[in-house]
């Protein structure tokens, strides 16, 4: 009896834990949302903020990340035309690139890519910068550490991951175009019009807020991870990985429901 | 204690509980004030920053991020910042946790003593170290 009510107490800790996480990243949105929307928070200083933040999230790895999607990209295309061919289908391989590797795994990837590279260093920052009383400074010197520091990220985060997924999806196309067609211009028309048949404006609309989504989670959960370390050192780490299973969780499941809702 | 977490808004405190931003230079930690709260820009607020810093004698500072400093240099960039607040009362909050690396009394005397340092500069302290303030105006 006694296991039963510790494993029903467990569990309940467990749900209002889960339910105060969620609430606590939604109140954060919204209230950021809101200063977004404030006159006052588009000053110069948010915005060099936010150009560093782009920077140093999109383009300071920019090599890296065309260089690895580019990568993953020509293997995916091999597999795809190979596949295709093997079972006669080759007039379905453009239109399989596109759908498999456009709209996504590269959006996903870079989500991951993002999350792995940013989104574990604005965790980690965020949480020391709460353990050493430096968000308490800013607030004393009445610097306001949402428009200084928390928007601003969130802002680079969302550009970051629409740019580089748009990136790397461009680059896929060309590299499906010449993988399927060669240095030939003559599949070009045919190549075109597959495109234009899968980008109509429900997909591209629906790319754009999976994209963004996606920049919104790998920004926003390590932010609001970051805010709730308690005030001791050693609970850095421990709140980094609570950071990042969140983000994971988070990315797949806008990817799961972006499926969903694509294909059943 | 008390009493200092229950100063006014119109207070400027350095103390060892408000810790620079430590991803930024000096100069970008009291930037930040002119940046934020009275919309200058970003040359303009680097300008003020620095001339705080040449003010307090401690130009040689500006590049240099929290880590890269001794507990002096960090103290300073602390006391620029509270000082272009421009908040009428300042605060020095146990300076002695702050500032162990050299004779206390006698280097804040110092840096209150160069030109233009406007405003009342109070210093809360443990009474056991008064001492210490004594031996420093008795050495002028």
């Amino acid at each position: 009896m006694n296991f039963l009510v510790a494993s029903i107490e467990s569990l309940g800790a467990k749900l209002a834990g889960w339910f105060t996480v969620g609430y606590d990243t939604f109140a954060f949105l919204a209230q950021a949302s809101l200063l977004l929307l404030d006159r006052t928070t588009w000053n110069h200083a948010t915005f060099n903020v936010v150009i560093k933040q782009v920077y140093f999230t999109a383009v300071q790895i920019l090599h890296v990340f065309l260089g690895y999607s580019l990568v993953i990209s020509w293997l995916i295309i091999s597999i795809i035309l190979s596949t295709a061919r093997d079972f006669g289908l080759t007039a379905f391989a453009s239109e399989m690139t596109i759908r498999v590797l456009v709209l996504e795994l590269l959006p996903f990837l870079t989500a991951l890519f993002i999350a792995l590279r940013s989104g574990s260093a604005i965790n980690t920052e965020v949480a020391l910068m709460q353990v050493n009383n430096e968000l308490d400074a800013l607030a004393h010197c009445k610097v306001p550490p949402m428009q200084f520091e928390f928007l601003p990220r969130l802002i680079g985060g969302v550009i970051s991951v629409v740019a580089l997924s748009g990136l790397a999806g461009l680059s896929a196309l060309l590299l499906a175009f010449l993988s399927i067609y060669g240095m030939n211009m003559a599949g070009f028309e045919s190549f075109t019009q597959t495109m234009a048949k899968i980008f109509d404006f429900r997909i591209v609309a629906g790319l754009l807020v999976k994209c963004t989504l996606f920049g919104l989670a790998v920004t926003l959960i390590p932010v609001t991870a970051g805010l709730e370390t308690p005030k001791k050192l050693f609970m850095v780490p421990v709140s980094v990985l609570r950071g990042m299973m969140r983000v994971f969780f988070a990315i797949v499941a806008i990817e799961v429901v972006s499926l969903a809702l694509k294909y059943i | 204690m008390t009493a200092i977490a229950a100063l006014p808004d119109d207070v400027a405190r350095v103390a060892l509980d408000l810790p620079l931003r430590a991803n930024l230079s000096a100069l970008d930690n009291i930037a930040l004030i002119p940046l934020y709260q009275r919309h200058y820009g970003a040359s303009e607020s680097t300008r003020q920053a620095q001339a705080m810093l040449d003010q307090l004698g401690h130009a040689d500072i500006a590049l240099l991020r929290d880590p890269d400093m001794t507990p002096a240099q960090r103290f300073v960039t602390k006391l620029a910042r509270a000082l272009i607040l421009k908040r009428p009362r300042l605060v020095i909050d146990r300076p002695g946790a702050m500032l162990y690396d050299v004779p206390y009394p006698a280097f804040i005397q110092l840096l209150a003593a160069q030109n233009s340092m406007s405003g009342i500069w109070e210093i809360f302290d443990f009474s056991w170290n008064q001492v210490l303030y004594h031996q420093a105006l008795h050495s002028e």
